[in-house]
């Protein structure tokens, strides 16, 4: 029924509820006053309880009058309130539609409706502006044939998954557009199967990702070119000092030769710290590439205590190795793992003083491989123990000890790459006593 | 000498292609050098060295455009070739086993007496 339609109807029913309502009303008072005048027509001889049953009389027919009128009223309005409720739930859904409806026109994502098939029913404004077209440009074209042809294969799979049922969700796809040329965009198709019907549409939602994604390869770009604008004048210093110090330039004298030397340990400092700085950058770019293989810790353990060697021999220091015969075989990045293992050695041995002793051990607990490295060292402050992992952290108390240098960025990375190889790690310390570092894959 | 091998230092870095014409030179071998990959490339086909030592960045050409042409020379389809770079790269490694070359080699990893065995096992190959 039409909305108008049944508020008029209701007033009318409402109105003459009311006039009928009144008729009896007064219809009936009338009667009531015309029996108090006159009393002695109706009752003969009018004894006092007489008196009283008039007055009863009288309260019960007021009382009936106002039953009569609402039983009255309440059946002349009845389908008139029937009605008047379902227009006020219809006007509440086609606001709610509406609102639905400009929040689908308006939304700056675009979005676009489709047919079993995925053709294109309905675009919002932002579909019509990322595709740069009027709406009768791309109704009823097939969402797919926008994918650019380097995506065409990625496209024809996601369109069989479309026909499917199976749900889409943020795939990144290259769509060609009118004026904007080719975009990346990340991709999701939603069912919206309409209920009651066995109509198939579909919604879908574009992304434009492109910017993000340009970022990205800058980013990549820039530290791929400054880590090899760096490495470049360090690979020259490392080749001509090797040539130098093999006697290719002519004989050395011992003092000439121990200055090459120290130029040369500065050197490959630098080096790690380029390749520090890189690693981090590529991690948190999520640009670290992860390659897994059955590695043996035990020699990888080896192989970086050989090259703190002249470290450990300097310092006289005892490396105890408790390798249990264990982790001989653990699937995982060998790249990434020397970087760890690197790392934590290389600490344990800076920062445990001359005599000190540096233990690593190498576990298998269950499904659980562990490697740990702890030392008598000069430990972390209690107050400092929570930011260990952070960027650029350096304990107060080894900043002092003007031997040992350090980045800060050594935990960071191995916290980083630990957490990326899919483990842990953990630590306990005492300030003068030393630390334990534990990593559990 | 006549029986000295000949080697091909393809490299923009004017650094570091001399100090490596130089320690192969001192080291036995016959060794030039090249500043560009146009310039490389021209050599390796006109010289045809024993090994060619081909950097990866440079400008004209790069290291991946070098090998390709010179894949595709009769001589240059089998010559021997070790990239040399400054930057670890997995997909390069991988593009380059798969045009058949001797080695990759990260220049900051090796010393000079490294690159130097490395030329060694592939010219004896």
């Amino acid at each position: 029924m039409p909305v108008d339609q049944s508020v008029t109807r209701y007033l009318v029913s409402a109105a003459i509820a009311l006039c009928v309502s009144l008729v009896v009303t007064l219809g009936v008072l009338y009667a009531t006053s015309n029996f108090f005048e006159h009393p002695q027509t109706y009752f003969v001889g009018a004894p006092s309880s007489a008196l009283l049953q008039t007055y009863a009389a009288a309260a019960a027919a007021v009382a009936i009058s106002f039953l009569i009128s609402l039983i009255v009223y309440m059946t002349l309005t009845s389908r008139a309130r029937v009605d008047l409720a379902v227009w006020n739930n219809a006007r509440s859904m086609a606001l709610s539609r509406e609102q639905f409806r400009r929040l689908y026109e308006a939304s700056p994502i675009p979005y676009l409706t489709l047919g079993p098939l995925g053709e294109i029913q309905d675009p919002n404004k932002a579909a019509l502006r990322f595709f740069n077209v009027e709406p009768e440009e791309i109704v009823s074209a097939n969402i797919f044939s926008f994918v650019a042809e380097e995506d065409r294969e990625k496209a024809n799979q996601l369109a069989k998954y479309y026909e499917l049922n199976v749900p889409i969700d943020r795939q990144e796809l290259h769509m060609t557009t009118k004026k904007n040329g080719v975009r990346i965009v990340s991709l999701s198709l939603l069912d919206m199967h309409k209920p009651g019907t066995h109509e198939r549409t579909g919604l879908a939602t574009l992304i434009d990702v492109t910017e993000e994604k340009m970022l990205d390869q800058a980013r990549t770009e820039f530290v791929s070119l400054a880590s090899h604008q760096m490495r470049t004048p360090l690979a020259t210093f490392k080749w001509y000092l090797d040539m130098i110090l093999s006697g290719g330039a002519g004989p050395l004298s011992d003092k000439q030769k121990e200055y090459i030397e120290r130029l040369d340990a500065v050197n490959r400092n630098m080096l790690d710290l380029v390749d520090t700085l890189l690693n981090i950058s590529r991690l948190d770019m999520g640009k670290l590439p992860i390659e897994k293989i059955a590695v043996n810790v035990q020699t990888l353990t080896e192989s970086v205590l050989s090259e703190v060697g002249p470290q450990i021999v300097k310092k006289g220091l005892h490396i105890v190795r408790q390798y249990n015969n264990a982790l001989t075989s653990l699937e995982t990045d060998p790249k990434l793992l020397r970087i760890v293992i690197q790392n934590l050695i290389n600490n344990a041995v800076k920062y445990t003083p001359e005599g000190g002793t540096v233990s690593i051990t190498l576990e298998q607990t269950g499904n659980e491989p562990r490697i740990s490295v702890s030392d008598t060292g000069y430990g972390i402050p209690a107050t400092q123990q929570g930011r260990v992992f952070t960027k650029m952290f350096r304990a107060e108390n080894v900043l002092r000890l003007s031997e040992t240098q350090g980045t800060g960025l050594g935990l960071y990375l191995v916290h980083s790459i630990a957490e990326t190889l899919g483990g842990h790690i953990t630590f306990t310390s005492e300030e003068n006593k030393g630390s334990t570092f534990i990593v559990t894959m | 000498m006549a029986d000295k091998k000949k080697v091909l230092v393809i490299d923009d870095d004017d650094n570091l292609r001399t100090v490596l014409v130089d320690k192969l030179n001192a080291s036995g071998y016959e060794a030039d050098g090249a500043m560009d990959g146009e310039d490389g490339l021209t050599k390796a086909l006109a010289q045809h060295p024993d090994v060619v030592l081909l950097d990866v960045m440079m400008p004209k050409m790069d290291g991946w455009e070098v090998l390709q042409n010179m894949r595709e020379d009769a001589w240059g389809k089998s010559a021997k070739v070790i990239m040399l770079t400054v930057l670890e790269n997995l997909d390069h490694v991988a593009r380059g086993v798969e045009m058949h070359i001797e080695g990759y080699l990260v220049k900051t990893n090796w010393s000079l007496d490294d690159i130097v065995k490395h030329v060694e096992e592939a010219a004896n190959k």
